[in-house]
């Protein structure tokens, strides 16, 4: 289907949405004030611990076994000292989705959501550290955001997005081909425009709109292979939305294994298997992280 | 005697690279129970202790035994669902369009080292639930080998016990299966499809015989060869696959390092590797 014409349409879904969940303030400022030439971590904390839920989930996060401290960290201050300024954007945007999209729709687990799109984080930040891509941080942002566009679906065309997801259970079906089909716009379109209208940075409305299509983007198309990739590792394990999707690949034929093969070579050496059996080992740390983020969620709001 | 992470690391690692086999880490109390037993038959005090007379000259030898304290009694019917459900759901209608288009309607199937024969009648019924609409009309062959003559016997009985039954879909089981006095019986309509034979998978001359196939099971046998050997039974593998074809391993075994020119095809909880 037209690409144009899918985002029109995405358009036309989310501009009819009045209430569409907006970033915090305070994730807003944060970012903003990473911008600047000079920041100094003690003026990021003001600013954090200003929202008591951030500073809450922060702590979790960095306490969690995806960072794996050597010992607790206890002050947000050493906290961000501990993760690094880029860490910290990538903090205060992911707490402040996780408040935007935070409950059940349906049969939609928010989740099973959440550690889809953390897992894909995480393993887009280990394939990007083994073909040599220069910012790890904006893969694991970019796994972690790939897939807004399913919430807002999941949220605002609830209907019409469970037949989209009956319709294809158990079958070896692509989620963004039935929704094409049946929706005339696909979870990448939504979230490209969701994207834009959060004022995102052009790399991520790429990604967002090009990550089942990787070899269609034109400003990081590495970066949207590295994602691609790791949804579709993720989708084969048990990070897979609870099996909402029934999907197969053959490595050697996809686009994005092309593209990063292109950019390092030594990737054709990898071992494919372990790989896989690794990240099977690695899915209850992303589990563990998600939950500690809800929790934090709870006790804050105590 | 409860495992260190360290020592875990190491022994699965070691294990990893000469049989191909992962250990999760979610298996890390299992392998310990497993350890337990090779160390008291060793003598050996230490998991430190084991891991060095695993890389000493007796390593090799004694690596069999580990493997078979690992492996040891492990086949059932529909032991491997993900499998199984990627074969259902993709991969046999997928070849079956692929023969259909040719006009060659027969199926042929290979369970290398069959043991007692569970793999190969687990296709069996699953492909007997498919006789009336997907394979109408089509000859389907499977064929069972082991090196072993005493399991091969016991896979042309058809007779199990309740444990190799378990794990069978009642759907399946009541039209297939048939107790009696505790045993389990297979009905003659399973075993029709089914022909076993002795078969060393090293033995060259034979194994350039075994032509055609469209689905290969080779799970847990692999594990045994030293890599050279792998190399070769693995080539005889690929060569006895049709190119449409798929070749499967057990679950958590690699081929990484074996064979360079099989592909990984991935689905939910699983691989299988094509040309």
């Amino acid at each position: 289907m037209d690409k144009l014409a899918m985002v029109k349409r995405a358009e036309e879904l989310v501009g009819t949405i009045e209430d569409l969940p907006t970033i915090p303030v305070v994730a807003t400022q944060v970012l903003l004030l990473l911008d600047q030439p000079e920041v100094r971590v003690e003026d990021v904390a003001d600013l954090m611990l200003t929202d008591q839920v951030m500073t809450a989930r922060v702590m979790k996060m960095v306490n969690s076994p995806v960072f794996k401290p050597g010992h607790e960290i206890t002050s947000l201050r050493l906290a961000l000292v501990y993760l690094g300024l880029k860490h910290i954007r990538e903090m205060a945007l992911t707490t402040s989705l996780i408040d935007a999209f935070n409950s059940d729709t349906g049969d939609f687990e928010i989740s099973a959501f959440w550690e889809h799109s953390f897992g894909v984080g995480m393993v887009a930040k280990i394939i990007a550290e083994k073909i040599g891509y220069r910012d790890l941080e904006k893969a694991y942002i970019g796994g972690i955001i790939h897939d807004l566009g399913v919430v807002f679906l999941s949220q605002y065309q609830r209907e019409e997005f469970q037949a989209v997801l009956d319709s294809i259970k158990g079958k070896p079906i692509k989620l963004v081909d039935a929704e094409a089909e049946r929706l005339g716009t696909t979870h990448c379109e939504i979230g490209l425009c969701m994207a834009r209208k959060w004022n995102f940075p052009e790399v991520y409305c790429e990604l967002i709109s090009y990550h089942h299509t990787p070899s269609e983007a034109t400003i990081d198309p590495v970066l949207c292979a590295i994602v691609n990739l790791s949804d579709l590792f993720c989708s084969v394990r048990e990070l897979n939305y609870g099996g909402r999707e029934w999907v197969s690949f053959n490595l050697s034929e996809e686009e994005a294994w092309q593209i990063l093969r292109n950019e390092a070579p030594n990737l054709a050496n990898l071992d494919v298997e372990r790989f896989c059996y690794e990240l099977d080992d690695a899915i209850p740390d992303v589990k563990e992280l998600v939950r500690s983020i809800f929790n934090s969620q709870e006790q804050a709001g105590d | 005697m409860s495992i260190s992470d360290n020592d875990f690391i190491q022994l699965r690692d070691f294990i990893y690279n000469i049989c191909g086999m992962y250990f999760h880490t979610t298996k890390k109390y299992f392998l310990e129970s497993r350890l337990a037993r090779r160390m008291d038959a060793t003598g050996t005090k230490a998991h430190v202790e084991y891991y060095q007379l695993l890389r000493s000259p007796r390593g090799a030898e004694e690596l069999k035994y580990l493997m078979d304290e690992i492996t040891t009694n492990e086949t059932y019917f529909f032991r491997n669902v993900p499998q199984l459900t990627a074969l259902e759901t993709k991969l046999l209608p997928e070849i079956v369009e692929t023969k259909n288009k040719m006009g060659f309607r027969k199926l042929r199937i290979w369970s290398a080292g069959s043991s007692s024969g569970e793999e190969a009648y687990t296709m069996s019924m699953m492909l007997l639930e498919k006789r009336a609409t997907l394979l109408k009309d089509w000859i389907i062959e499977i064929v069972g080998t082991d090196i072993n003559e005493t399991v091969i016997s016991q896979a042309k009985e058809g007779v199990y016990n309740a444990y190799s039954v378990r794990n069978i879909p009642d759907v399946y089981k009541r039209k297939y299966i048939k107790e009696e006095n505790g045993k389990f019986l297979l009905s003659p309509e399973v075993k029709k499809f089914v022909t076993f034979n002795k078969l060393n998978l090293y033995d060259d001359s034979k194994m350039i015989f075994m032509k055609s196939f469209d689905f290969i099971f080779c799970a847990n046998v692999l594990i045994y060869f030293d890599t050279a050997s792998k190399s070769k039974v693995v080539q005889h593998f690929y060569n006895n696959l049709q190119p449409y074809g798929y070749f499967f391993v057990g679950q958590s075994e690699s081929l990484h390092g074996v064979n360079d020119k099989f592909k990984t095809v991935h689905f939910p909880g699983g691989f299988t590797y094509k040309k």
